[in-house]
């Protein structure tokens, strides 16, 4: 029969976390997998087709990993709804393949017990077999099949062994639903399937010793060690950080230098007039300055991805939990908070796995006062106007440190008081953590997520992030002045016009007109506020940045108010820090957040509060500071 | 309280995986309390055997080759006998 085209049937992937089903989505679909971003769902449910051995198509799901079909996690509830059919447009899958560890099948035979309970068609598809038996586990599939009902297919994912016979096993007709033997009237369920297990283990999957201490064992005895393990930990994440920073520069500035490239092209292409300075200015412009910072991104992704592939997250999160407890979150917290420092968006994803509703809609409350990486700039400008030149770099990274510090002990101290006022959870999720064994990163997994997030970052800078740069384009350019250079047009504009309107708002906090409507034009993303001061203190381009950013620095340190002082004092200054800091200026997090807490109110709560509370602290460190004769 | 779990482990009395000393192979009598749904479909059942490899803040247990971290809340809510 020749291969059909046509999809005849749909296969989901289901398992318990760590049992290894992308690995065998993989194997399956090789290169044809897309990611299906259910619309009003927060988690990815991956498709793919892979063709049977006698020519069908079919049509494979992944889905996210759950312990149960009890649904009490956003990625469980994602799970539990494509089984149903309950996702929009996906009928029930034909057969579910239930993707166990062979090692742990006391544990992971639950979900698969549960599936034959709800009728569906199931395989048992029983991975790891290798590392199984290593440990000592003797495997029997055959009987594991006849006691079950289904088929049982032993397998090693990754190694590509038994991808062939479990394609054989989705040969038409397709297996049936088997029947839960188990299920006794009189015995809740829950009972009566812990002792059908038991004994299925015993017959089937006989251990030689309860326990055996394992290289991941005597691993562990240095990582999760009282002292060593916080050792371990520090550095690991400083070396993260330090990875991000240094090694990401280079791509950004290729980006930087296309960019500049591009801009000079289409220059010279057009005439000057409104569509260049649109293309140039608000197109290249605004969208380069966010795909910038891209290379930190796939970086962030890239290191997060190796973290959780060798199993270490999972120890970073246990030695967190004491940390986190005290400002009532627990080590779930500790991924989505530390990848805010470098952007807030990965970060809000990332709470997906907490299981707790209202912890984690506390940890993507407080995310963003984890300083990302886009404040950078703003700080790089910044400080060194508050320390003399001779002062040394050191004490520039001192005032730096404190700026994440200030930002971190505020987002826990919020994190508590937020914690304490949505009160206790309605279901308890207490810390309850597995801890993978060490195993060797998957190299092709960790790409292929890199790749999907930054591919989602791209898509998001060429939509979104395009319409704002457009918007805030016009606004800084309508009205028209009827001549004069840059700066003359942006006070003309209805930006600039806007900014005259907020100096009495923005003067209380030790700024004029300019440095508001820099500030206001920086709501889009932070790094626009550079770009915004060098226009608004008319700077000329220096060739490089380095070279932009001390003549901009020249010129704010020269600026006056109208009677003569300094526009800028060191008083002044801190407050713009402070107020950077703690301001939630940016659009696509605002969007991030609407999505993954599913409420627009909650994100413009979020955006509301931080605005008021970074001008309210900005004024007491201005007015505060003057009464105390600074 | 040590002593106390000493002397439960010593004549095999039932204590809280909270008492169990570290180190300890234990098998688990019962499960009760709000976190017990969450626990059992993690494996922690009646009659499964452990082993405590650490305790403090949260205690790490080893079991049916897994491990597993969990909170003294939540082990508070497991009842173990030391394993024969």
């Amino acid at each position: 029969m020749p291969p059909t085209t046509e999809i005849a049937a749909t296969i989901a992937l289901l398992g318990n976390p760590n049992a290894g089903k992308t690995t065998l989505f993989n194997a399956l679909t090789g290169g044809n997998q897309r990611v299906g971003n259910y619309s009003g769902v927060t988690v990815d449910v991956k498709e793919g087709t892979f063709f049977t051995p006698h020519g069908r198509k079919l049509r494979v799901l992944d889905l996210p990993g759950c312990y149960s079909l009890r649904a009490d996690s956003p990625d469980e509830k994602v799970a539990v709804d494509a089984l149903l059919g309950k996702l929009p447009g996906a009928a029930p899958p034909d057969v579910v393949v239930c993707v166990v560890d062979a090692s742990h099948l006391e544990r992971h035979l639950q979900l698969a017990l549960q599936v034959v309970e709800l009728g569906l068609p199931c395989v048992l598809a029983l991975n790891m077999v290798d590392v199984a038996e290593r440990s000592g586990l003797r495997l029997d599939p055959a009987k594991l099949a006849a006691e079950l009902g289904i088929p049982v297919l032993p397998m090693q994912a990754s190694s590509g062994k038994g991808i062939v016979e479990l394609k054989q096993a989705l040969r038409f007709p397709l297996p049936h639903a088997a029947t839960a033997t188990w299920l006794m009237p009189g015995t809740a369920p829950e009972a009566a399937r812990r002792s059908y297990i038991n004994r299925l283990c015993e017959l089937a999957a006989r251990r030689s010793a309860v326990h055996q201490f394992s290289g991941s064992d005597r691993a562990d005895q240095v990582l999760l060690h009282p002292l060593w393990g916080w050792a371990c930990l520090v550095a690991i994440l400083l070396g993260v950080f330090w990875s991000i920073f240094s090694f990401a520069k280079i791509p950004m500035g290729w980006i930087e230098m296309a960019q500049g490239a591009l801009g000079a092209w289409v220059t010279s292409l057009l005439a000057s007039g409104d569509l260049r300075s649109l293309l140039v200015d608000g197109v290249i412009g605004g969208v380069g300055g966010v795909v910038m910072f891209l290379p930190q991104i796939v970086l962030l992704f890239l290191f997060i991805g190796l973290l959780e592939s060798t199993g270490y997250m999972a120890r970073a999160a246990f030695l967190m939990d004491a940390v986190m407890a005290k400002a009532g979150l627990s080590g779930k917290a500790f991924l989505p908070l530390f990848s805010s420092y470098a952007c807030a968006i990965p970060g809000v994803m990332a709470t997906r796995t907490i299981h707790s509703a209202k912890e984690r809609l506390v940890t993507i409350f407080v995310a963003p006062w984890m300083s990302c990486s886009a404040r950078l700039p703003v700080y790089l400008l910044i400080v060194p106007l508050l320390l003399h030149e001779n002062e040394g770099s050191w004490k520039q990274a001192l005032v730096l440190f404190f700026i994440y510090a200030l930002g971190t002990l505020s987002a826990f101290a919020a994190a508590r008081v937020l914690r304490g006022r949505l009160g206790p959870d309605a279901s308890t999720g207490h810390f309850l953590l597995e801890m993978p064994p060490y195993r060797m990163p998957q190299w092709s997994y960790i790409f292929r997520h890199v790749v999907e997030r930054a591919w989602a970052f791209v898509r998001n800078a060429g939509t979104l992030i395009l319409g704002i740069s457009i918007l805030l384009w016009a606004l800084s350019t309508y009205p028209k002045s009827s001549g004069g250079d840059a700066a003359d047009q942006l006070a003309h504009s209805a930006m600039g016009r806007v900014g005259v309107l907020i100096e009495p708002l923005v003067k209380p906090l030790g700024f004029d007109g300019r440095t508001g409507t820099a500030v206001l034009t920086s709501f889009s993303a932070r790094e626009v506020f550079n770009a915004s001061m060098a226009i608004l203190f008319r700077v000329r381009d220096g060739g490089d940045k380095q070279t932009t950013r001390g003549m901009l620095r020249e010129q704010i340190a020269a600026a006056t108010w109208p009677d003569g002082r300094p526009l800028f004092t060191p008083l002044s200054l801190i407050s713009l820090l402070v107020f950077y800091i703690y301001a939630l200026q940016c659009l696509p997090t605002v969007a991030v957040v609407a999505r993954e807490s599913a409420s627009w109110r909650w994100a413009l709560g979020q955006f509301t509060f931080m605005t008021a509370f970074a001008w309210c602290a900005s004024l007491l460190v201005y007015q505060g500071g003057r009464l105390l004769g600074f | 309280m040590k002593l106390a779990a000493l002397n439960a482990a010593e004549s095999g009395q039932a204590m809280t995986l909270n008492e169990a000393g570290v180190g300890c192979d234990l098998r688990i009598e019962g499960v009760s309390g709000p976190g017990c749904e969450r626990l059992r479909e993690m494996g922690f059942c009646e009659q499964s055997h452990l082993r405590k490899l650490a305790g403090g803040r949260n205690l790490i247990c080893s079991m049916c080759g897994t491990r597993l971290a969990i909170s003294r809340e939540l082990a508070e809510q497991v009842l173990v006998r030391a394993a024969g």
